[in-house]
């Protein structure tokens, strides 16, 4: 996946100007940045959720605009922090929508097998028949990935997977995330707000301030004291644990 | 194992809903044969049949309207009659008939003039509405007060028009607009019918978009729908169903609310294919119910709208409560 001079504005205020970035394949991607830097903006540019103003986003050569948008479903699946649902839905069944782009609605065996397998890699087996406006959070959450392993796509944009979710579900949800990369091949791009868990976790980090890509590399390369209080505007100190840069700001 | 409990699952919602048609049919049935003169049948039976096919035709309109109008804006509290489209219709036949005059052929051809409002319906109610939710972003107190003084505005315009209106034009103007269930508009079933039928055909596909719509624009979008496109067509059948509902019996603001969330609570289910048909059939028995009552218990004293708008103006105030914080 490739962007180049990708521009959106809101109302006459720039919120990405004019950036271009090439995502690894089969690697974890995070965008790190402060409230208003661009992430979540360029996330959905990149997935199509937003359409943007200029700019040209290839993905496996071809621009997103001329991909069809049920094909593109089978490729690349997103999931935002916008999920608020009126709906008596369990778990399997929201599950089962991320089979959608294959079937439409009606679910084959080869589906309800893939459906079976999301559920089962997510743990919540013992609960895919609760309501998901019943469950927690972090069951919410993992409900949701599960969804998005069904979609059985290369690519996966997490939009700040770790909101809301207390330290034991946030790390458990970033494992996860390695784990989608590791184990299922996928390329991952997430938009973190806790450096850290971008440090330990991610393969990549594109660091964003003010609209733009302040530096995109590996972990070490961006993980440095001066970048990121170049970024956050706070004093950083680095430590090494376990050979990955971990921030301490102040 | 998963066979079983999606059986467990689908199966209280089909025995509900073959238990709702048996009551729509038997009210049916009440309703055309109860009390009925045999040395007249065939005269009784004149009256009858349009109003039942009348009720069932409107009942079906704003039932699917309703259901699927919460569904597009994600919201259970708000129908498309709160929101004025009911007025919007009244508004655009009074203007159609100002502006052409009562001799008029678009006037006077009841198809032709009924087809004229529905589509002037139609690109109005598209470009207003689709603008009022871009706008308030899906805000359902903004959506609800700009409804409100809108609904409020229509009504006003209307009025003005037809006081300064030629003394015949109000004529016609009343003759087709004070439809209501005691004088139900028959000459345009066929139309409307076929209307329907249209519409539901038209739309077939993006009825079966609508379970992955309620799962938010980002993730339909994520799921490969085209969204903007699937919603557009939506409010076009909508706004047509409810055209066509208001052309038959006149505005009724609260039914929709009332059988759309009856339909919710009953069937419990995000599938739209329950939730519609489910809404349909409650508003079918409420108002055969209702209308038999009225007829043969009030002996035609009162009017069934008043106790719809009465039940379903409390109805309305309860689901404000109770969704308070979680919907709005």
């Amino acid at each position: 996946m490739r962007a180049k001079d990708l521009r959106k504005e809101y109302s006459g205020r720039p919120a990405v100007r004019d950036i271009s970035f090439e995502i690894p394949k089969g690697k974890v991607v995070s965008f790190i940045g402060p409230n208003g830097a661009g992430k979540s903006t360029v996330l959905g540019l990149v997935s199509r959720l937003i359409a943007r103003d200029c700019g040209e986003i290839y993905f496996q050569g071809r621009d997103i605009s001329r991909w069809r948008s049920r094909d593109l479903a089978k490729k690349l699946a997103i999931l935002t922090q916008s999920n608020n649902i009126n709906m008596k839905l369990t778990v399997r069944e929201l599950v089962t929508f991320g089979r959608f782009p294959y079937s439409r609605s009606r679910m084959t065996d080869e589906d309800n097998r893939v459906i079976d397998e999301a559920i089962a890699y997510m743990d919540l087996t013992d609960m895919e028949d609760r309501l998901i406006d019943e469950i927690s959070g972090g069951e919410r959450q993992r409900a949701y990935i599960a969804m998005v392993i069904a979609q059985d796509t290369e690519y996966v944009l997490l939009d700040e997977p770790t909101n809301n979710l207390d330290i034991y579900h946030a790390a458990k949800m970033m494992k996860t995330v390695r784990r989608l990369c590791d184990e299922l091949g996928k390329t991952v791009i997430l938009v973190l707000h806790e450096i850290n868990y971008a440090s330990f976790y991610s393969d990549y980090i594109c660091a964003f301030r003010d609209g733009q890509i302040v530096k995109f590399g590996t972990v070490s390369e961006v993980m440095t004291k001066e970048t990121l209080s170049e970024i956050y505007r706070v004093e950083f100190e680095i430590q090494e644990i376990n050979g990955k840069p971990l921030a301490i700001y102040y | 194992m998963n066979g079983g409990i999606s059986l467990r699952k689908i199966k209280p919602n089909a025995k509900k809903m073959i238990a709702l048609a048996a009551i729509v049919a038997a009210s049916a049935l009440v309703y055309q044969f109860a009390d009925v003169d045999t040395r007249h049948f065939g005269f009784a039976m004149g009256i009858r049949t349009p109003k039942l096919a009348v009720m069932l035709l409107s009942a079906f309109c704003i039932g699917c309207a309703s259901i699927v109008f919460q569904s597009l804006i994600n919201n259970t509290v708000v129908t498309p009659c709160l929101l004025g489209m009911n007025t919007l219709y009244v508004l655009i036949h009074t203007t159609v008939i100002f502006t052409l005059g009562p001799a008029s052929s678009v006037v006077t051809i009841k198809p032709l003039s009924f087809g004229t409002d529905l589509v002037i319906m139609a690109i109005a109610a598209v470009s207003m509405y689709g603008w009022l939710f871009k706008k308030t972003r899906g805000n359902v107190l903004y959506i609800l007060l700009a409804g409100t003084v809108m609904s409020t505005l229509f009504s006003s315009v209307t009025s003005t028009m037809q006081r300064v209106m030629d003394p015949n034009e109000y004529e016609v103007l009343q003759n087709a607009l004070i439809a209501s269930f005691h004088k139900v508009n028959s000459g345009i079933i066929l139309f409307s019918l076929a209307a329907v039928v249209a519409v539901t055909l038209f739309l077939k596909e993006d009825l079966a978009l609508l379970d992955v719509i309620t799962l938010g624009k980002d993730q339909a979008i994520n799921l490969g729908v085209d969204y903007d496109r699937t919603t557009r067509r939506l409010l076009v059948g909508v706004t047509i169903l409810i055209g066509v509902a208001t052309a038959m019996v006149g505005p009724i603001s609260f039914l929709g609310l009332i059988i759309a969330n009856l339909s919710r609570q009953l069937f419990r289910t995000f599938r739209h294919t329950y939730l519609t048909f489910g809404s349909a059939f409650i508003g079918m028995a409420v108002l055969l119910a209702g209308q038999a009552l009225i007829e043969h218990a009030f002996s035609f004293s009162t009017n069934i709208s008043v106790f719809i708008n009465a039940g379903g103006g409390a109805y309305f105030l309860y689901l404000l409560l109770k969704n308070r914080g979680a919907g709005a």
